[in-house]
């Protein structure tokens, strides 16, 4: 059974479609992209997702239940766990501080336990630090550990975010544009790095821009224009898809004579 | 403690509390719990205005807390006239200690909180301000038009001062009528500020402090991993008005009074005033602002008109100039120390 | 219709500067008081202490905004502080009214005495004037932001103060000439509703009260938020004070926009805050 389906999903704003009919399933373990020319509806498509907003139509099922309209800290709670487009982080808090809380879904005790630092709540502070040392590490973050993450350097959000997304123990991960913005190098990085995190058990989902990271990366790639399916499957069959190359370069291509 | 969640934060904050707590801390309550009362057992003038600045802090505590989710609450005058009238009903018409009023005061203004909170805290920013805003009016006028059940205009008076508490034929708290009531009532202030003080500094300093400030940050963010927002915001709001209540049905004994127009709109201002001057980023900061701004406005009695003048005009130069806090001014010298340890 | 007024104006400060002004009641007081004075203590005509009024509050608008918000702003990251000082602000006003004029409730007569009647109702003279100087104000509110280019450009900075900026307008003056405008309504506002009702220093929380719920109502930010607000309360605390006690009035009024705003924030006509 396929760890995801999402089965017709249909929203409307007012009169304007952002997704329209949207059928796929995600196996487990796969990196599994979605690509597609600005404003075609990938960010909404996460957002139905995960439950930030819910469809007019269409289902999304997860590990066999459906999630599609259950809130969005509860979808969260089910495993499906996305970062943020514009790497949002807490930014008055530290590095350290970020991860921990994020940890939130593994707590045990209770809100009163942890105001009377209960043998429970203590616990869960202990496994909390550690799992975030760790995350910390994985993601090459121990450098800053103590930086307040409004200070920062760039390239580190990005990680931060993934930190973050991590602590809450997710079955399936939905990354927002992890590559945007990145050179040749910090690209090869996060390609590993994300490679890691899949190993360790977790699907992937992505929304990316950058071509070149996504051929080498996903397992199969959807592709989206104008709310709608172009065309489903590995990245040889996407590179050849005809759909997608004019979906990509629009009506242009007509006119040079191409 | 948590010694774990604090980390390293860096030696020096970590000394700094340490500073704090083993020589600023109990010398603070020495002062407060000892010297002071000894020293001005004589003049009630005096004892009455610390214990006043007292749980005007205490209430302003909660007020607090409600800035750490990122809310502007000025609706805590509310809150205290609902905690104030219910010690004022039950204690006139059911003959109900006081000791019973008090905690109930603040959990029929905590339920009341929650019950507001569900609907209202998904607004933010200045929606909510002008709410909470609305919401002191409201109860105002609520209380007004209660008839006969509230005493409307004139409100509910002659409130029986607070009778003994005894456990087991052991005296434990002596009826405020046979003792010095300023005095006792300064001490149940101090009680009540010192609990206070400690419970939010635990919740602020606890997981569940970051999990509010996280909410205050990003509610986005937090959703996204699991917390669910909602809940904690009403937990704080519901906390918050707790406080208020409890303050509330203070003054009602204290005053053995009460009237729709003992907690306004202003009030709900002072609260929040309080909170900024002290500095909005520590536990301490309404503490400080309270005591401050009171004892000056006691001060400044004699002034007449001139005195709501002053009053503004420092409220005005405090946004100007001051907007973070008193206790903001601190950390300068203390960052200062950590760049030249870090280099 | 004055109410159309009042909110106008705080809906004018609260979109270009995000500030709430606390001390709109307070304005809308001083207005009253200065048009008074003109009119009671230095024996001018009516029109003389109007525009006063008018001129004085927008002074007071300008200052407000060039001394005190305009640095508020800068120097402080929460939106708290320019909130308090507008009640500081608000405090200020009151104080120095109390200073200067008294606490004593002061009323005028009308402007013009006399009855109208109009399909077959008596209306009072003074009152029909205050009416259609508040209309004609209006329209001429309405038209001066629709179709002049200051107006388009504070709709503007209302929208989307960054995109605005962008373009090359100058904000901080647009900042300063939209509380000026806000306040100098206002300060109408008072004027004219002096002559109809009295005035008193302890108004002005309840009209800063009364505007914030039309604001609210209505949708802050959008000038027919306001507008809409305005007639929405006006309609209901006529029809409430026919039948009910005026605090409970209120309370009911207070208790029925908690509700509304519940489930609709965004008020009315206002865009979704978010």
């Amino acid at each position: 059974m396929a760890l995801l389906t999402v089965e017709n999903l249909e929203k409307r704003f007012g009169g304007l479609i952002a997704v329209n009919d949207i059928s796929f399933k995600v196996e487990s373990g796969e990196i599994f992209t979605i690509i597609g020319p600005n404003g075609a509806g990938k960010s909404t498509l996460f957002k139905l997702i995960t439950s930030f907003t819910h469809p007019t139509s269409g289902r999304v099922i997860f590990e066999g239940e459906d999630i599609t309209r259950l809130p969005a800290h509860v979808v969260a709670r089910k495993g499906v766990v996305r970062t943020f487009q514009e790497t949002t982080i807490f930014k008055e808090m530290t590095v350290v501080e970020n991860v921990i809380v994020a940890h939130h879904l593994r707590s045990r005790a209770s809100s009163l336990g942890i105001f009377v630092n209960s043998p429970k709540a203590r616990r869960d502070e202990e496994r909390f630090r550690e799992s975030a040392n760790s995350i910390i590490e994985i993601l090459g973050l121990d450098a800053v550990r103590n930086e307040q993450a409004r200070n920062l350097p760039h390239g580190y959000l990005r990680e931060l975010g993934i930190a973050i997304a991590m602590a809450a123990e997710p079955k399936a991960l939905l990354l927002d544009e992890p590559f945007s913005g990145m050179n040749p190098e910090e690209t090869d990085r996060v390609v590993d790095m994300v490679r890691g995190i899949r190993d360790r058990g977790i699907t992937i989902l992505l929304v990316e821009h950058d071509m070149r990271a996504v051929m080498r990366i996903s397992d199969r790639i959807l592709v989206l224009n104008f709310g709608s399916m172009v065309a489903l499957g590995t990245p040889p069959e996407i590179q050849n898809n005809e759909s997608v190359i004019e979906a990509y370069l629009g009506r242009e291509d007509d006119e040079l004579g191409i | 403690m948590s010694s774990g969640m604090q980390g390293n934060r860096g030696a020096v904050q970590a000394s700094n509390y340490g500073l704090w707590k083993s020589l600023v801390l109990p010398v603070c309550l020495v002062i407060y719990l000892i010297v002071l009362p000894a020293y001005f057992a004589e003049s009630r003038y005096v004892l009455r205005v610390i214990t006043t600045a007292s749980v005007l802090s205490f209430i302003s505590l909660g007020v607090w807390l409600t800035f750490t989710i990122g809310r502007i609450n000025i609706g805590q005058g509310a809150f205290a006239l609902i905690g104030g009238y219910t010690t004022a009903i039950l204690s006139t018409k059911l003959g109900v200690s006081f000791w019973v009023c008090l905690p109930l005061s603040g959990l029929v203004a905590g339920l009341t909180g929650i019950i507001l909170g569900l609907g209202i805290l998904r607004l933010k920013g200045v929606y909510f301000a002008m709410i909470t805003l609305s919401l002191t009016e409201a109860v105002r006028l609520g209380f007004l038009s209660g008839g006969d059940f509230t005493g409307s205009a004139a409100g509910i008076s002659n409130i029986p001062l607070p009778d003994e508490l005894g456990l087991f034929g052991i005296t434990l708290i002596p009826d405020f009528g046979k003792v010095d009531t300023h005095i006792a009532f300064y001490y149940l202030g101090a009680v009540l500020l010192i609990l206070g003080l400690a419970v939010i500094w635990r919740i602020s300093s606890s997981r569940l402090g970051w999990i509010f400030k996280s909410l205050q940050q990003d509610e986005e963010l937090s959703r996204s991993v699991g917390i669910n927002v909602a809940r904690y915001r009403v937990m704080a709001y519901a906390i918050c008005c707790f406080y208020g209540g409890i303050g509330g049905a203070f003054f009602t004994v204290s005053q053995q009074s009460i009237y729709p127009s003992v907690f306004g709109v202003l009030d709900s201002l002072f609260f929040i005033l309080y909170c900024f001057l002290g500095g909005l980023a520590f536990v301490a900061g309404p503490i400080v602002g309270a005591f401050l701004l009171f004892i000056l406005f006691e001060l400044l009695h004699g002034l007449q008109q001139y005195q709501q003048l002053i009053y503004s005009l420092i409220m005005i130069s405090i946004m100007l100039w001051l907007p973070n806090g008193l206790l903001s001014l601190r950390l300068p010298a203390a960052s200062w120390r950590s760049r030249n340890i870090r280099d | 219709m004055n109410y159309a007024l009042i909110a106008l104006g705080l809906t004018l400060i609260f979109a270009i500067m995000n500030v709430l002004n606390f001390a709109h009641g307070q304005m809308y007081v001083l207005g009253g008081f200065i048009t008074y004075y003109a009119l009671q203590v230095l024996n001018l005509p009516f029109v003389v202490g109007l525009v006063a009024s008018v001129v004085v509050l927008v002074l007071v608008g300008l200052l407000s905004e060039r001394l005190l918000f305009r640095r508020a702003i800068r120097v402080s990251t929460r939106e708290e502080s320019t909130m308090l000082l507008a009640a500081g602000l608000a405090l200020l006003l009151e104080s120095l009214i109390l200073i200067f004029f008294g606490e004593k409730q002061r009323g005028m007569p009308p402007v013009i005495s006399g009855v109208y009647q109009v399909f077959g109702v008596y209306i009072p003279a003074g009152r029909a004037f205050v009416f259609a100087i508040a209309l004609a104000s209006l329209i001429g509110f309405v038209t001066f932001m629709q179709f002049t280019r200051p107006g388009r450009a504070l709709r503007a900075i209302a929208q989307d103060k960054e995109v605005t900026a962008l373009q090359g307008v100058n904000i901080n003056r647009y900042g300063a000439l939209g509380f000026a405008l806000g306040a100098g309504l206002t300060g109408l506002a008072g004027s004219l509703l002096a002559t109809v009702f009295a005035v008193n220093s302890g108004l002005g929380t309840a009209i800063s009260i009364k505007a914030f719920i039309m604001v609210m109502l209505g949708g802050a930010g959008v000038v027919s938020g306001a507008i809409a607000g305005a007639f929405l309360l006006g309609f209901l605390e006529s029809f409430g004070y026919a039948y009910i006690p005026g605090s409970v009035t209120y309370m009911l009024i207070f208790a029925g926009m908690i509700i509304f705003l519940v489930f609709r924030p965004q008020g009315i006509m206002g865009k979704p805050w978010g």
